[in-house]
């Protein structure tokens, strides 16, 4: 059964891929507007 | 900032846990039997498919905590909108993840199993809160219009997976076509699985609280751009007015 | 127990004035009549187009046609219905009012459901006729159709409430609605086979199901009116 390597690639692949892009995106955009708003308040403490 | 510093462990204990699950998955974690090792999708389909969910209840619940006056507070409604991005996320990953399972199991790209369609409308559920929460307003009406929004849709899941399902058992599909979900579970797979489900949670968790984040600081920013304008405008008429006008009433 | 009695027929009357407002403009403009009617027999007929009729296809696929035909008729009576309140500013109008949440959805469900059933005899006719539906037995579509139409009506109500007064509603509206109502395309569709098949008995099941769902969504509009005129 080992030809179903490719999809257990293809799988890991685009999620890894997927939750990467989104991360990435994320943590980018963060660092962006944090740069241009120094002087914001914190979010409120999470419970 | 303070948020950043709050939760750095999140953050290591995100990628910690879900290098530990790749290991085990790909690689300690017996192949099936009879899936081979295709059945090693199932620790990114079954955890993708937990949080599909759970992101969907927190965004319901973070609205009904927002529209209950006592304890409105925007935090809730940053949740609800943060939850449900993430969320479309793994429920995205979830469908996909469930259709490559599926392919050389199943023999074709996608069948209508009860579980998996529910999961398609949920899919687009999740669509419409999210573009119904990008429609513009002030921020006081985007969150009571979301927040219902959010209630109308979670209210629907059940009676959607009611109907699939029972769709489903009419035409004898649940049988044939949830082969793929009855993998016997080893020990070492049911760790892995438990292991698999914990990253991708505490994953979950993180993409949550920087998505909450950014939707704050995106709010400031609009604010402070609006209060700009208005700034500039009243700047710029104030010369035109002659001192000593009367406002004319009517 | 007087005063609950009072609040009800307060309720009750008030609904009937919001629906009849709101068929009054409708027979007055005609657009459900004419356009939205027409846009029904138009898409009954591209169906045919597209499955070819002369395979024996359209009698099987009948019913499901039918409902998705309604489902899209039913996107441009709810976009309609609060274009109107939009247009004129009347959104506020209704918000000053006085009139309790509950009952303007329930007034404005009742006039989208009138409409409604109107729309699905003609199309009934209509597919019955053009795609040449074997009818064996009718007991269960009417049971079937009123509580598919509730359903469609109160959730159609709701997001039209919340998406109504923005730009984009003429898209949002379609998005939000359709993947609720799914499981009244289901249910729906398999009460129809199952009446007109003459199996009437595996009709109910699913009338049951269509049943739950509007009396879900009728209550989650009744609960949620009131809090969606509170915004500013």
């Amino acid at each position: 059964m080992d030809h179903n390597w490719p999809y257990v690639a293809a799988g890991y692949g685009i999620t890894a891929g997927a939750v990467g892009a989104y991360s990435v995106w994320l943590l980018a955009r963060l660092r962006r507007t944090r740069r241009s708003l120094p002087d914001l308040p914190d979010l409120p403490h999470l419970p | 900032m303070n948020t950043i510093k709050r939760v750095p462990w999140l953050g290591a204990a995100v990628v910690v846990s879900l290098a530990a699950t790749a290991l085990m998955a790909l690689v300690i974690a017996p192949s099936d039997a009879s899936q081979g090792d295709a059945q090693r999708l199932m620790y990114l389909h079954v955890p993708a498919a937990w949080l599909a969910y759970l992101a969907f209840a927190v965004t319901a619940i973070a609205s009904v905590l927002w529209l209950v006056p006592r304890t409105r507070s925007i935090t809730w409604d940053l949740l609800a909108g943060a939850s449900a991005e993430v969320g479309v996320l793994f429920t995205g990953l979830t469908l996909a993840m469930g259709s490559i399972w599926g392919r050389p199991i199943w023999g074709s790209w996608w069948e209508w199993d009860a579980r998996l369609t529910t999961t398609a409308v949920l899919f687009f559920l999740y669509l419409g809160y999210l573009a119904l929460r990008r429609a513009g307003g002030s921020p006081d009406a985007r969150a009571r219009r979301s927040a219902l929004a959010a209630l109308v849709a979670f209210v629907d899941v059940p009676i959607v997976h009611f109907s699939v399902n029972w769709f489903a058992t009419l035409h004898q599909q649940g049988t044939v076509f949830n082969a793929k979900m009855q993998v016997e579970i080893s020990g070492t797979m049911a760790a892995t699985l438990v292991l698999a489900v914990i990253a991708f949670t505490l994953l979950y968790g993180y993409l949550v609280v920087r998505r909450m984040e950014l939707l704050r600081l995106e709010e400031g920013f609009e604010e402070r751009e609006l209060a700009r304008a208005i700034a500039e405008r009243i700047a710029q008429e104030s010369p035109e007015m002659p001192a000593g006008v009367e406002m004319e009433t009517v | 127990m007087s005063e609950r009695w009072a609040a009800t027929s307060r309720l009750w009357r008030e609904s009937v004035l919001v629906a009849g407002k709101d068929l009054r403009i409708e027979m007055r403009s005609r657009v459900a009549v004419q356009q939205i009617l027409a846009f029904g027999a138009i898409v009954i007929l591209l169906f045919a187009f597209a499955l070819d009729p002369s395979r024996g296809l359209l009698p099987r696929v009948a019913p499901g046609l039918f409902w998705i035909t309604v489902l899209l008729s039913a996107l441009l009576a709810i976009s309609r219905a609060f274009a109107v309140e939009a247009e004129n500013g009347a959104l506020d109008g209704l918000r000053m009012s006085g009139l309790d949440g509950a009952a303007v959805f329930l007034g404005k469900t009742a006039a989208i459901a009138v409409q409604l059933i109107v729309l699905e005899v003609v199309l009934a006719v209509g597919v019955f006729v053009l795609y040449d539906v074997r009818v064996v037995g009718l007991l269960a579509l009417v049971p079937a159709a009123l509580a598919a139409t509730a359903g469609i009506a109160a959730a159609g109500t709701v997001y039209g409430a919340l998406a109504g007064g923005l730009r984009q509603r003429e898209t949002l509206i379609p998005l939000l609605v359709l993947p609720v109502v799914a499981p009244v395309m289901i249910g729906g569709t398999r009460a129809f086979e199952a009446a007109l098949g003459g199996t009437t008995s595996q009709a109910w099941p699913w009338v049951q199901l269509l049943t739950v769902f509007a009396v879900v969504y009728v209550t989650m509009g009744v609960l949620a009116f009131g809090p969606l005129l509170e915004e500013s």
